[in-house]
């Protein structure tokens, strides 16, 4: 592995001195388990980390005492911190009480070692397309919480991601952490994940579906993870659904997702398969919220 | 640049100075001599390198070695007391667990972290917990039965 420099600020004014360095190539470290493989092969080549795992804030997971929060009532939001790992999300009573939907994603990603390292924020900042915890954060609608040399801001998970693994964050800016509004009670989420093997492998298709009690029916969600140069939501599928959850809603909004995406062919999969099998992915995720919805 | 870490590993608390840029792994094997973490595909796939990291199992090809300042390591070299091999070592050998061994050291650490966690893991709980450790010789199945056994040995009854 090439030579790099490690930095651990204590805090955020330094951690933006740092990150900003001129003519350095500097990464954000938190569970490291992309960076290390990535800078391994070369693909990233950092000449200095900066360990965010000392930054105030970063590890909370925590519903009270929220600033900035996104307009729901006072203390009803989860606020994840960048540098929770995933088997803290996959193990956490709260997390598991109202946003069922990121424990699932988050016990889906990886194996035991990885999950006990890897990061919400870290899941976030890479970008992936298959980024197991983004279909989830999708459907329950959250807010990345961005810190800067500029200043802070929240941007929906809907607008972080720009392109397979690209962001929208600027030079020097840090995921702090990850807001969630509480689902109101009767919400139901699944996430559905397809790969080679059943566990420890990337997602050929990943589908997170969220119906959330709405006037006398459901308002839903529906997100596709590695199908597309993002992770996506699907509007078309959803509306389909808004209108009932019957057997032939079911097929016509799995069909609807069929309709979103656009696929690559990689190792895992070819684009064909992938298209073909978010219909039967997304089928079975709404199938599973329904049958929680009505049990 | 040098940075000059203090760890436990084992019970023992060594100081080392380790360049930013290697790994637990690294630094297990080549500064301090702890050779039973083993190096696989280093890139977090196999679990041949596992070791158990302030009481979870981690990859120590996935942690800079200077992340571990202040961290407690428990590896294989750890497990015996007097002389007397941890009830693990003891099913994966009468169980014939081991086949060419290298998976060995990862797939003890991966248990005794899920036995310390849930002492009585269901098979798909074992299974489950050791997604992230490959063995080649195919040995799952004797390796399920040996964890099996011990959490069998810690039943009250």
């Amino acid at each position: 592995m090439q030579p790099f420099e490690y930095y651990k600020p204590k805090d955020f004014d330094e951690a933006f001195k740092l990150l900003t360095l001129p003519g350095k190539m500097m990464y954000p470290l938190a569970g490291a388990t992309d960076l290390i493989p990535h800078t391994r092969d070369g693909a990233w080549k950092p000449d200095g980390v900066v360990d965010i795992k000392g930054l105030p804030g970063l590890r909370d997971l925590k519903v009270e005492g929220l600033e900035p929060c996104c307009g729901c009532a006072p203390g009803e939001c989860l606020y994840v911190g960048a540098a929770v790992r995933m088997n803290e999300i996959a193990h956490s009573a709260l997390v598991r009480s109202h946003w069922d939907v990121l424990a699932q994603a988050a016990a889906a990603m990886g194996n035991e070692q990885v999950r006990n390292r890897a990061t919400l924020g870290g899941n976030l900042g890479t970008a992936s397309p298959a980024a197991d915890s983004a279909p989830a954060l999708l459907v329950l609608e959250a807010s990345v919480l961005v810190k800067g040399p500029e200043g802070d801001r929240s941007i929906p998970v809907e607008k972080f991601f720009a392109g397979p693994k690209r962001n929208v964050l600027k030079k020097g800016e840090l995921i702090v952490g990850i807001l969630i509004p509480k689902p109101p009670v009767g919400s139901v989420g699944v996430y559905e994940k397809l790969s080679r093997r059943k566990a420890g492998d990337l997602a050929i298709v990943g589908v997170a579906v969220m119906a959330y009690p709405h006037a006398s029916g459901h308002r839903w969600r529906v997100a596709l993870g590695a199908v597309a140069p993002t992770p996506i939501r699907s509007p078309q599928a959803e509306v389909i659904l808004n209108a009932g959850h019957d057997a032939a809603h079911i097929d016509e909004a799995a069909a609807a997702a069929y309709g979103c995406c656009c696929p690559i062919d990689d190792v895992r999969a070819s684009a064909a398969y992938r298209q073909m099998m978010v219909v039967n992915i997304t089928r079975r995720a709404i199938r599973a919220v329904v049958q929680q919805l009505h049990p | 640049m040098h940075h000059e870490i203090t760890l436990t590993i084992n019970g023992d608390l060594y100081t080392v100075a380790v360049q930013s840029h290697h790994t637990l792994l690294k630094v297990l094997r080549e500064q301090l001599g702890i050779t039973s973490p083993k190096v696989g595909c280093e890139n977090g796939e196999c679990g041949a390198c596992t070791v158990i990291m302030n009481g979870v199992a981690v990859n120590s090809c996935q942690v800079l070695a200077v992340e571990a300042d202040g961290a407690t390591i428990e590896t294989v070299e750890g497990l015996s007391k007097d002389g007397n091999l941890h009830p693990l070592q003891t099913a994966f050998i009468e169980h014939n667990a081991v086949q060419c061994g290298f998976c060995t050291p990862g797939m003890l650490m991966s248990a005794k972290a899920l036995l310390d966690h849930n002492p009585h893991p269901t098979a798909d709980e074992i299974r489950h917990a050791l997604v992230g450790n490959l063995c080649r010789c195919t040995g799952y199945t004797r390796i399920v039965e040996a964890i099996q056994d011990v959490a069998r040995q810690g039943d009250p009854t």
